[in-house]
């Protein structure tokens, strides 16, 4: 028993360590950016007195931050909806029909989740020009889509699978057809699947850079992450602002973490955790 | 089944399928297939020209390619084997630890989990700031405790840019491992533990006997994961690093080697699409390769409870 | 419940974003035509010059974006490949964007459209030319030079009278400063393109100037020449006067160091004041060419065409364009780049007030010398600068020789350069 109370201690010791670790750099950069940037050269450890709010004006205006959230949220919004759909479609089908293409079909898309658009980057790149669909937020929706497609079907078909074929037959008798069966009787069961498959999607692609600088040339299309990086490079030595803008951009992801911080754990670790 | 349903199930089949397919197969498999052709021409810019053999291949291993190819795949092989071990022990310590603990364990959830969150672009920018060696808080604190010799400059000095890239990717990730094999933990029938405990087995024999076996599918699944992040490892170095893997490319990978290649950069001068996409091909035949071997070694082990 | 919501917020969200957001262009009588640079330090300098053009020039707005100068090169070549390049493009010199110009993505100027080009002598112009075909691509509009900045109220606090003239009297004055408790040096060893910077103002006095790049070029004399051998080990000498923890400072740090007056001496090029000025604008700088190796050798000043404006090849609005070209090249915008930001122009009948500056303009004229990597050796890969950026980071933490550095510069550009092909 005493055993068992002091590793008890021992393991919340450990915790609390790594919230420390956690935390404390955050913290750092919040306070940071509330401090006006020469002052922070002069003394960099020290608690912000008067809020020094200028900085995050500054970085909303001048840093045109405005116009990143909004094509951030466009790019990302758009291809959650088309991912949504598409995956709920081809879900119910590979998860609840039997024919003969099923199980082939469904290891082709599934082999779709070795191929990062990294190493593809190229020839996606001559694609999309060769569609007329460079610097274009479509294209980057449909590139994203497309990536996130294989785990989403693989989430939503195991999903579909799991309910019972009751429902089917009797929505059947009722007279109901294919796609009333699926929008009116199943699409609402799944949906703790969909909100799995929207964050397991979703923040990839709202934290991605990498694609936005290769896709995205004209500067009122840049996204959040991408504006970021112009941005420092805008930016560099004005400490204050820089930290603003790091706060600003990190900023949406944590508070809707901290709102669905459950549902966001079993989002993201969906397909590595079984059960 | 009646054939009139028959019909129409194949018809929603194919309504509700194809897109799906279409998509996948217009932007992933036919740009991945391409790739692998691209290696074989070689290239004037972004103009395909001759057909090339494999002579993109021989220049990839050949000077002034090799060297940085060398130094790029022991980053990524030192970074797989310390993310590895670090990562994933760290990452079972706080999943085991947020077992046993009762309070504050929903706050130690949110609070492990939380650098996972944030894009790298945030992170890499925050951990530069943090070590930058004249106003980052670390060397601040370490000049302050008296050990100024530590105070150094901890990601431009060629020694030690990798490892801190490698903390820096620690502090970012650990919380995923830690909440799988929390879930893992969580899936394991409490009836063994508790009957070992009746048995009179001490906490670290019921770990090694029972827990860490029964934990096998999710040590896979992080394994893998890790294995292929470590040789894909691209984002945290480039916003750090820059795409030469500065300083004096310590912290250069293989991916960040691709992108030059394709893209070019300042000091590297004109891309070379030819070798870039025979890079591409070695790097995803290495990760394609790993992790089906590693993921068959691996399943050998998971036991079923 | 929960789950429905954000369901409905997204979709919400996204239809009122997309219907209100301001993503496709308004209509408008004006022309916009992009323009693009690497210098985010100038920007400033720019939108208030594209200002007075619009003034102008009613009817044509100009949107100046500056870019991130280590991935400049990578977002032009995409872009330019993309066919979404900018109108007007701030062009390296020389072989810096070579495999563009060859891939024709800039239009040939001509003297009459631009008649600015007359007045360019050709060595200038040479720095805006193709690689393959010797075509016109760009107007060079400054011309940069290396050598030591100072501050001359740190020198006087630490007793150094007289300014360094030869290599040894240098070190004396970073002594006296050490001992007066201030930074004798601001460079730091966190950026490669710095240090080559740094390599390019001391170097030529070791390695023997326009002399030794003419041999070069030519295939008479090498890399592993003891000169040049000496020229790189004079960098490495200097890092025992650069910041402590010097190689994890970047470059803006370092030049921050020097602005902020903690630094007595930068050694580099003039387009730092501009720099330097908009940090501390009571800052006073000196200038001085970089000192003699010993009491026999020359000085020199490293100068180059630096830089010029160029044409996408593909623009849909040529006539907007190369009005801003023709604004680019004019006494006035020439007069502003010396005024503001302390560039050296290269539009004639500019009148040079800044006493800095005017030091520097004297001294170039009469101890000009190519800037070896940038003028000769960027053509194509590997260049000479992609070994030794990384390299001078090495070598001043001791990971490599002078003579190891020499010998790979020497495989890097002999691997291409036909006139050394098979010397070492």
């Amino acid at each position: 028993m005493i055993r068992l109370f002091a590793s008890r201690t021992l393991f919340q010791s450990v915790l609390i360590i790594n919230s420390l670790v956690v935390l404390l750099p955050v913290f750092f950069l919040v306070n940071s950016s509330l401090r006006e940037s020469n002052e922070f050269a002069r003394t960099p450890f020290a608690l912000a007195r008067d809020p020094f709010w200028e900085n995050y004006q500054r970085v909303w205006s001048e840093g045109e931050f405005g116009s990143y959230f909004i094509n951030s949220l466009i790019i990302t919004g758009g291809s959650l909806i088309l991912i949504l759909i598409l995956a709920l479609g081809a879900g119910f089908v590979l998860g609840r029909y039997t024919f003969k293409g099923n199980n082939i079909t469904f290891v082709f898309i599934l082999t779709g989740m070795l191929v990062p658009a990294k190493l593809a980057i190229l020839p996606l790149f001559i694609q999309l020009k060769w569609m007329n669909l460079l610097d274009s937020r479509l294209g980057l929706i449909l590139v994203y889509t497309s990536a996130a497609l294989p785990a989403a079907i693989f989430i939503m078909s195991g999903f579909f699978k799991s309910l019972p074929t009751d429902l089917d037959n009797a929505a059947r008798i009722d007279g109901a057809s294919e796609f009333k069966l699926l929008l009116k009787v199943l699409v609402p069961l799944v949906r703790p699947g969909m909100v799995i498959v929207a964050i397991y999607s979703a923040i990839p692609i709202w934290n991605d850079f990498f694609l936005p600088l290769v896709f995205l040339q004209s500067p009122e299309k840049k996204t959040l992450m991408q504006g970021l990086t112009v941005f420092f490079g805008q930016y560099a030595s004005q400490w204050g602002v820089l930290f603003a803008g790091l706060c600003l951009a990190a900023l949406p992801l944590v508070v809707l973490y901290l709102i669905l911080s459950e549902q966001f754990i079993k989002g993201l670790t969906a397909g590595a955790v079984k059960g | 089944m009646s054939s009139a349903l028959r019909r129409e199930q194949n018809r929603t089949t194919g309504t509700l399928l194809i897109p799906a397919l279409a998509v996948i197969i217009i932007f992933t498999t036919i740009p991945a297939l391409t790739t692998l052709s691209y290696a074989f021409f070689s290239w004037d810019g972004f103009q395909r020209s001759t057909f090339a053999g494999f002579e993109n291949f021989q220049k990839l291993f050949a000077y002034p390619y090799l060297d940085q190819l060398i130094a790029a795949l022991r980053h990524n092989t030192i970074a797989f084997v310390v993310i590895m071990t670090c990562q994933t022990s760290f990452g079972l310590l706080f999943a085991y630890a947020m077992f046993r603990v009762k309070r504050g364990l929903r706050l130690y959830r949110v609070v492990v989990f939380l650098p996972v969150i944030f894009s790298l672009v945030v992170v890499g920018y925050l951990w530069q700031s943090l070590l930058d060696p004249y106003y980052g808080p670390i060397n601040q604190i370490i000049n302050g405790i008296g050990l100024p010799e530590f105070a150094k400059p901890w990601l431009g000095d060629t020694s030690t840019a990798l490892p801190t890239l490698m903390f820096i990717n620690l502090w970012r990730w650990v919380g995923f491992p830690a909440i799988v094999f929390l879930a893992g933990l969580n899936a394991i029938n409490s009836e063994y533990i508790e009957a070992a405990r009746i048995d009179g087995a001490s906490e670290g024999q019921i770990f090694r006997k029972i827990i860490f076996p029964l934990l096998a599918p999710s040590l896979t699944i992080i394994t893998v994961l890790t294995f292929i992040g470590a040789y894909e490892w691209f984002d945290l170095p480039f916003v750090i690093g820059g795409s030469n893997g500065s300083p004096a490319g310590a912290t250069d990978t293989l991916a960040l080697m691709f992108y030059r290649l394709s893209f070019g950069s300042i000091d590297s001068g004109a891309n070379n699409v030819g070798v870039g996409s025979a890079l591409g091909v070695l790097i995803f035949t290495l990760v394609g390769l790993g992790a089906a071997f590693g993921s068959a070694l691996l399943r050998r082990r998971e036991v079923e409870q | 419940m929960k789950i429905s919501k954000i369901r409905g917020l997204v979709a919400a969200l996204f239809a009122a974003v997309t219907v209100v957001a301001p993503g496709a262009s308004i209509a408008s009588a004006d022309t916009e035509i992009t323009f693009w640079s690497w210098r985010t330090e100038d920007k400033a300098f720019y939108e208030s010059q594209m200002k007075l053009f619009e003034a102008k020039n009613p009817g044509i707005t100009v949107k100046f974006t500056p870019y991130l100068n280590t991935e400049y090169n990578a977002i032009v070549a995409t872009a330019l490949t993309a066919g979404k390049g900018p109108d007007v493009i701030q062009m390296r010199p020389y072989g810096g964007m070579a495999n563009l110009s060859d891939a024709g993505n800039f239009m040939p100027l001509t003297t009459a459209e631009v008649p600015a080009l007359k007045k360019l002598p050709a060595g200038i112009l040479a720095g805006a030319q193709g690689y393959k075909d010797k075509k016109q691509y760009g107007l060079p509009y400054a011309v940069s030079a290396l050598g030591v900045m100072y501050n001359p109220d740190i020198l006087e606090k630490a007793g150094v009278g007289a300014l360094p003239q030869t290599w040894a009297q240098l070190q004396t004055a970073f002594d006296k400063v050490k001992k007066a408790g201030f930074l004798p040096l601001g460079n730091a060893g966190g950026n490669g393109p710095a240090l080559e910077q740094l390599h390019a103002t001391v170097g030529p006095t070791f390695y023997g100037g326009t002399a030794f790049f003419n041999d070069v070029v030519a295939g008479k004399k090498t890399f592993t020449d003891k000169g040049y051998v000496a020229s790189l080990k004079a960098v490495a000498d200097l890092a025992k006067w650069m910041p402590a923890n010097y190689q994890g400072i970047d470059y803006n740090t370092a030049r921050g160091l020097f602005a902020n007056e903690k630094a007595a001496f930068y050694i580099g090029g003039n387009y730092e004041i501009g720099y330097f000025r908009s940090l501390n604008p009571s800052i006073t700088i000196g200038w001085f060419p970089a000192p003699k190796a010993n009491a026999g050798a020359k000085r020199y000043v490293g100068t180059w065409a630096d830089g010029a404006y160029a044409i996408n090849a593909k623009t849909t609005q040529k006539a907007a364009a190369l009005k801003l070209i023709n604004f680019l090249g004019t006494k006035e915008f020439g007069q502003a780049l010396v005024d503001e930001i302390a560039f050296i122009p290269t539009a004639p009948y500019v009148k040079i007030n800044d006493p800095a500056v005017k030091e520097i303009n004297r001294w170039r004229t009469t101890l000009g010398t190519p800037f070896l990597n940038v003028v000769g050796f960027r053509f194509e890969n590997p260049t000479s600068s992609s070994i030794l950026q990384p390299g001078f980071q090495k070598l001043i933490v001791g990971g490599t020789t002078p003579e190891q550095l020499a010998k790979d510069v020497q495989t890097a550009v002999a691997s291409w350069y036909a006139p050394q092909k098979g010397k070492s």
